[in-house]
């Protein structure tokens, strides 16, 4: 690990100044030489792998602002702060009660330790656990810009078939993610170029031809809050993870499902998916074909279809493709059949 | 009663706790890079990024700038030091630093060493190297490989075991299959990191590293420093997990002290898990041809199992499991045939039931296969093939509970309420498959020698220099111990785990509570004899009931008579404060040099198949059932039986934990434990635990293991069949007879995955 | 490891963010158009070591550590509290399981330096000072729930952790809560007996 400077900025204005001196306009948050740290799950293994190489890190955890620590759940929705650590939401009362899916994802994710320490925040901008970006000896266009790709024709069943690129097919990993692309959140930052509010869905990139640039945020961005706006329906939602074993396991595909039902018939679905895509993944095209029909098998399988008909197998994940459609169909009629 | 610690049935010994279970729920218990050593100075290694090469030049300037570094051990270092032997106590025969060949993805380039950890890491992964690249060889099928015959090459595999005339018999069967198997690379991740701490005092050096073999290590390190082995000294007390992977020594020992002897400091060098995969051993991958003929009343006439397993270019590492699985039922005429491919890899080695676990899941895969093709059921299939004799050498069993072991199973399973249609049984959206597969080990003893001390205060101190690596070992000698002084447990100090302690073999192959158990009778008897003589000397307490038959028992001699004497007073009229005798067992058939060869760390090795007499095995049979989801296939295994029968049962606790951790593993084998090699390369990809995946808790559910008694004083004077790595052979098997049970897929390469499921 | 200066060892959090420019940023300063105001330096220099005062098993340890010390290593190299063992360093093990503030995190994935001023518990802690076990200890030994003992450490505080989180009600609670705790000698069904015995004092220690 290289070393680095400690720094334990105190507010949410003094944590943005320090990362904006020592940072530039250009640089991109997981290449910066000053990059911040909450629960650490995710950075400080990637500090100990060299494949992270800040030389300042600016801890968030001594900031004073007491909202960064809470959740609220109100008829407007929920506000995460950005500082509650995974275990805390998962185990939230009205967010299991109200937002199953939420609270599911939390809970399939990781372990009770490692939901103990991360923040919410931390754990959206989770980076792929790609085995050739984890290790630097490998050619890794995310790690090392230009240097190619290892993963594309080696050894790729954990790889996304989804939002690749011919620079990267790198799976994003999270859960939580998953369901919060499915309920339209947002996400509340601060930084030396004043305060944003980014709709989910546009805080993750795709690869392309530049799969180091993993998000929007810029190096001095901090994330305050993560909203996500009511949904009078959510209690009818569930995440189904699918994974080689019972716990601790990474998705091979997983879905997040809200669904508005009429009877047989959905109003309105939600549909996210994970284990698949480059990025937390909404799978609107197959919301689209669940519009107004009567959910059965046949439909859920044509959303199924939708959701995948622009996947692109490699060698060894072609039976994602597969899986995730039988994954999406198994959640879309568990959601169906829960009593709510 | 608890689960955890079974009521003795015949010929079992208590469950008593193990004796260092305090130490180990307090954090007190030391293993190997726990020693607390002032100064010390710490290692990290650089490894090479290619499989096959050489290293044209070292970059070492920013490694040597890092504040702290304080020495960098590379080419040119290793110059006055003997390149290891490869065998059973040297993983490999590649020198590293000896010469800048590449022979493998891994192989250790340097050692950084520095004041503190951060430090050395920082420096080793500054380390940067040029190479020659040659393009490698992966694994099967890959281009470049070189096959030979496996017989012959290792001690252990002497020969391709064969009986009658198989090609007759399978043109002849009415009944036949011809299937292929496969089984993947296997790295044993034991918990406890790879470690090496090592520092001298004078001439003389110590080394903490875990260790299955502390004498056999002691002999090699001296013989690569060129040192008498009587001036090292190797120390590991306590083992966390081992499974294989810490019975031979890596090259990483002599680096390690050499680094400690250049600084004159201690130096300790913890190897990371990533690390680990390239420089230490891992169960080679293995592919099965398989034909079985029978006929129609389902009687085997012929069976063949041809192996092939990777190895490294320099080393012959051999698996082969066909002297197992050639004697397992009546065959009627049997063919076998082992090769070696060579690739450009690091050196295969032990893991778990090294030859059992890929050949039996071969074996067993195609036994129930062969039940399929018959319409039997496969336990009957089994019980119709059950040979009174084995087939290679027509030798009688020595005990043989095989059937015993499947109607207890079968009957606790519930095997009864299996409907046998193909996907008959379902509960919800999950699809119910239940299976069976054989369970065996070869039961082997070794040359062993233990100290026993007891003291006038009735303390007793037990000291053999084998290994604590979680098998309870431990307690079963100080149950011994207990049995034969008639002293309480919680007065027997045992002590394992050193090399300056009499010397025990290396703890593999399931011999180390037989040898052990075995020394440590054999020093308590000659206690015995003295004491008994004692007591009936004139003058003492027994004076004149020579005839009798005498037992310890609660700190007294007691005659058959019902007259007693206490030990102290017995003592006390000896005019000593204490007896300690060192026993030297030796198993039958024993050659002369038996006892040298202990010492020298190279121990002979007998049961199994080599005795004359007869062929000594342990069976178990193991059921499962499996559950697959109906639309996204992926399997849970929540329920598995096993039975076992392994002679004398020192401990029902320490046996059935070993028991249930050994069905587990094999269900990790059946569904979860794969390193993937990436084939351009021949480089591993998954190296860590996040992608190498074993089971966790949340994967075991109902587990029952039965301990079926059994009596048998051939195997060795302890009565003790091992029982280590009996539990995970035939899981692998019994789960994909469940999945087929479930499903109708056939899955023949392991492990078996959800995408197998899909399609 | 050099000792830190006095001027070091005075810093706290708060003068961090007020302290003079420093004298040599071994960065440069690059553009920052925003928040001129703020004073944005701070003392701190690169591989200098940072003063940090844990509370391990309610005794106060102040260690001068490099930034980049795990938790883990300062507990078991600078502590010398080697009960708590490493089995991955990646955080996929949970064998490095301690107590932080009575909530069970990976030490592994923790610098020291981030838990200035907290309280930890490790394995070493649980024993009263007359000796005897904590029950989950007790219950571990009952159960057989180890076999080599290395992950034990681990599981222990894991499992005081789970007990305490309220995940222990059911036994696939136990069992889905304790999966982040490795046993590869897999004494899982042992485990969860254990777990099952202690909860009830667990909750009361």
């Amino acid at each position: 690990m290289r070393p680095f400077v400690y720094e334990q900025p105190t507010d949410i204005s003094a944590a943005v100044a320090l990362a904006s001196n020592f940072t530039t306009r250009d640089d991109q948050p997981t290449r910066a030489n000053a990059q911040f740290i909450a629960g650490g799950t995710n950075l400080a293994d990637y500090m100990k792998l060299g494949v992270a190489e800040p030389n300042r890190l600016l801890d968030l955890n001594r900031l004073e602002e007491q909202k960064l620590r809470q959740i609220r759940v109100t008829e407007d929705g929920i506000r995460f702060g950005a500082l509650v650590r995974m275990g805390e939401a998962a185990d939230h009362r009205e967010i299991k009660e109200r937002y199953p899916v939420i609270a599911e994802s939390l809970h399939l994710a990781a372990s009770g330790q490692i939901r103990n320490m991360a923040s919410l925040a931390g754990n959206v901008l989770q980076r792929t656990r790609c085995e050739y970006f984890r290790e630097t000896s490998w050619a890794c266009n995310k790690r090392m810009p230009g240097s190619g790709c290892a993963a594309m024709d080696g050894f790729n069943r954990q790889h996304a078939v989804l939002g690749g690129s011919t620079a990267c097919i790198a799976t994003y990993h999270g859960d939580f993610a998953q369901a919060l692309i499915a309920l339209d959140a947002v996400v509340l930052t601060e930084g030396s170029r004043g305060a944003r509010k980014i709709p989910f869905a546009k805080l993750h990139r795709q690869p392309g031809d530049t799969p180091h640039i993993e998000t929007d945020l810029a190096a001095d961005e901090i994330i305050t809050a993560i909203e996500v706006p009511a949904l009078p329906w959510g209690r009818r939602s569930l995440y189904l993870k699918i994974r080689d074993r019972e716990s601790y396991a990474f998705a091979l595909a997983s879905a997040a499902v809200a669904l508005d039902l009429d009877g047989e018939t959905v109003r309105e679905a939600r549909i996210a998916l994970g284990g698949v895509a480059t990025v937390p993944w909404r799978a609107s095209a197959a919301e689209e074909v669940l519009q107004g029909k009567k959910l059965d098998d046949a439909s859920a399988g044509a959303a199924a279809d939708a959701a995948f008909a622009e996947a692109q197998p490699r060698q060894h994940n072609a039976f994602k493709i597969e899986l995730g459609k039988r994954t999406l169909v198994r959640a879309l009629l568990e959601t169906r059949d829960m009593k709510v | 009663m608890d689960a955890a610690a079974p009521r003795p049935k015949e010929n079992q010994g208590e469950p008593l706790p193990r004796v260092d279970a305090r130490l180990k729920v307090t954090g007190q218990a030391h293993y190997p890079a726990d020693l607390p050593a002032a100064s010390i100075a710490y290692g990290a290694l650089a490894t090479s990024s290619i499989a096959r090469g050489k290293v044209t030049k070292l970059r070492l300037d920013d490694a040597r700038a890092v504040p702290g570094v304080l020495d960098i051990v590379t080419y040119g270092d290793m110059d006055k030091i003997d390149k290891p032997k490869f065998g059973n106590s040297s993983a490999t025969s590649i020198g590293p630093l000896h010469d800048r060949t590449i022979f493998h993805d891994g192989q250790i380039i340097a050692l950084a060493v520095a004041e503190t950890f951060e430090a050395a890491e920082e420096a080793a992964q500054l380390i940067r190297a040029e190479y020659e690249e040659d393009k490698p060889t992966a694994s099967f099928d890959s281009p470049g490989t070189k096959t030979v015959a496996a017989a012959g090459k290792s001690p252990m595999f002497k020969e391709d075991v064969k009986a009658g005339d198989f090609d007759a018999a399978f043109a002849a069967a009415a009944v036949k299959i011809d299937q292929r198997y496969s089984t993947p690379t296997q790295h044993h991740n034991p918990i406890e990191l790879f470690s090496t701490t090592a520092y001298w005092q004078g001439d003389q050096l110590v080394v903490h590293e875990p260790s299955q073999n502390v004498t056999g290590w002691k002999v090699e390190l001296a013989r690569q420093l060129k040192m008498d082995p009587a001036n090292v000294r190797i120390v590991s007390p306590f083992i966390g997990g081992a499974f294989g992977s810490k019975g031979p020594m890596t090259p990483r020992t002599a680096i390690v002290a050499v680094a400690a002897k250049r600084l004159g400091r201690p130096v300790r060098c913890v190897t990371s898990r990533m690390q680990a995969f390239g420089t230490q051993t891992y169960r080679a991958e293995t592919r099965h041809r398989i034909r079985i003929g029978a006929g129609k009343d389902g009687r085997i006439t012929a069976f063949a199992h041809e192996g092939w397993e990777v190895t490294s270019r320099p080393d012959l590492y051999v698996v082969g499991g066909t002297s197992a699985t050639g004697r397992m039922y009546g065959y009627g005429s049997v063919l076998t045939h082992v090769s070696l491919v060579q690739a450009d890899r690091n050196t295969p080695g032990y893991m778990r039931s090294p030859p059992e676990t890929p050949y039996v899941y071969a074996l067993e895969n195609a036994m129930d296969e062969m039940a399929v093709a018959l319409g039997m059921d496969p336990v009957e299939f089994r019980r119709i093939n059950e040979p009174k004799t084995e087939p290679i050498g027509k030798k009688p069993f020595s005990s043989r509970s095989l059937i015993q072991c499947y109607d207890q199973a079968a009957e606790a399973f519930g095997w009864a309420r299996r409907d046998p249609k193909i996907g008959a049984m379902r509960d919800g959206e999950w699809l119910i498959g239940m299976g069976c597969a054989t369970a065996i080990y070869p039961t082997a003893v070794a040359p062993c020698a233990a100290r026993v001390r007891l003291t006038v205060d009735g303390d007793v101190r037990l000291q053999c220099g084998s290994h604590e690596i979680g098998t309870g070992v431990r307690t079963v000698a100080g149950q011994m111990a207990s049995e034969r002084l008639g002293v309480a447990i919680d007065k027997i100090s045992v002590e394992m785990g050193d090399s300056s302690l009499p010397p025990a073999p290396v703890s593999g192959g399931s011999i180390s509570t037989a040898s052990v158990c075995s020394a440590v009778l054999k020093a308590c008897d000659a206690i015995r004899t003295k004491l008994f003589a004692a007591a009936t000397a004139e003058g003492g307490p027994l004076a004149g009931s020579h005839n009798e038959e005498f037992d310890l028992a609660d700190g007294k001699i007691v005659a058959k008579s019902g007259a007693s004497a206490k030990v102290e007073n017995v003592l006390k009229a000896m005019q000593v404060g204490a007896i300690e005798e060192y026993a030297e067992f030796a198993p039958k058939g024993a050659t002369p040099e038996a006892l040298k060869k202990l010492y020298a760390g190279t121990p002979e090795f007998h049961g199994g198949e080599q005795d004359e007499d007869s062929v000594k095995y342990a069976f178990g049979a193991e059921f499962v059932e499996v559950r697959i989801n109906r639309y996204t296939r992926e399997i849970r295994v929540p329920r598995i039986v096993g039975a076992f029968a392994a002679g004398r049962i020192m401990n029902t606790r320490t046996a059935r934990s070993q028991l249930m951790g050994g069905m587990i593993w094999g269900i990790g084998q059946a569904l979860h434990e794969a390193t993937e090699v990436d084939r351009r390369y021949a480089r591993y990809v998954n190296r860590d635990l996040q992608d190498y995946l074993v089971p966790v808790n949340a994967d075991i559910k109902d587990l029952q293991v039965i301990l079926v008694p059994e009596i048998d004083h051939a195997v060795n004077p302890a009565g003790v069949k091992g029982l280590g790595e009996l539990g995970n052979v035939g899981t692998a098997a019994a789960v994909a007879s469940a999945v087929f049970h479930a499903t109708g897929k056939r899955i023949r390469d392991l492990p078996i995955r959800i995408e197998q499921l899909l399609v | 490891m050099s000792q830190p200066s006095a001027s070091h060892v005075a810093l706290n959090r708060r003068n961090f963010m007020t302290g003079t420019v420093s004298a040599a940023a071994a960065v440069p300063l690059l553009g920052s158009p925003a928040k001129t105001q703020e004073v944005t330096q701070s003392r701190a220099r690169l591989r200098e070591p940072v003063v940090t005062t844990l509370r391990i098993n309610k005794q106060r340890h102040e260690l001068s550590l490099d930034p980049r010390t795990s938790l883990l290593d300062a507990l078991r190299d600078h502590a010398g509290l080697t009960g708590t063992k490493k089995g991955c360093d990646h955080g996929q093990c949970g064998a490095c399981t301690v107590l932080v503030d009575g909530k069970r995190v990976l030490s592994c994935l923790s610098f020291a330096v981030m838990n200035d001023g907290k309280e930890v518990t490790t394995i070493e802690g649980l024993a009263s000072s007359d000796g005897k076990l904590h029950p989950m200890q007790q219950a571990f030994i009952d159960h057989d729930a180890f076999q080599c003992g290395y992950c034990t450490p681990g599981q222990i505080m894991s499992a005081i952790g789970c007990v305490n989180e309220g995940h222990a009600e059911s036994e696939n609670d136990i069992r889905e809560y304790m999966s982040g705790n490795i046993c590869r000698c897999a004494a899982y069904p042992n485990i969860v007996a254990a777990v099952l015995q202690a909860r009830g004092e667990t909750r009361g220690a």
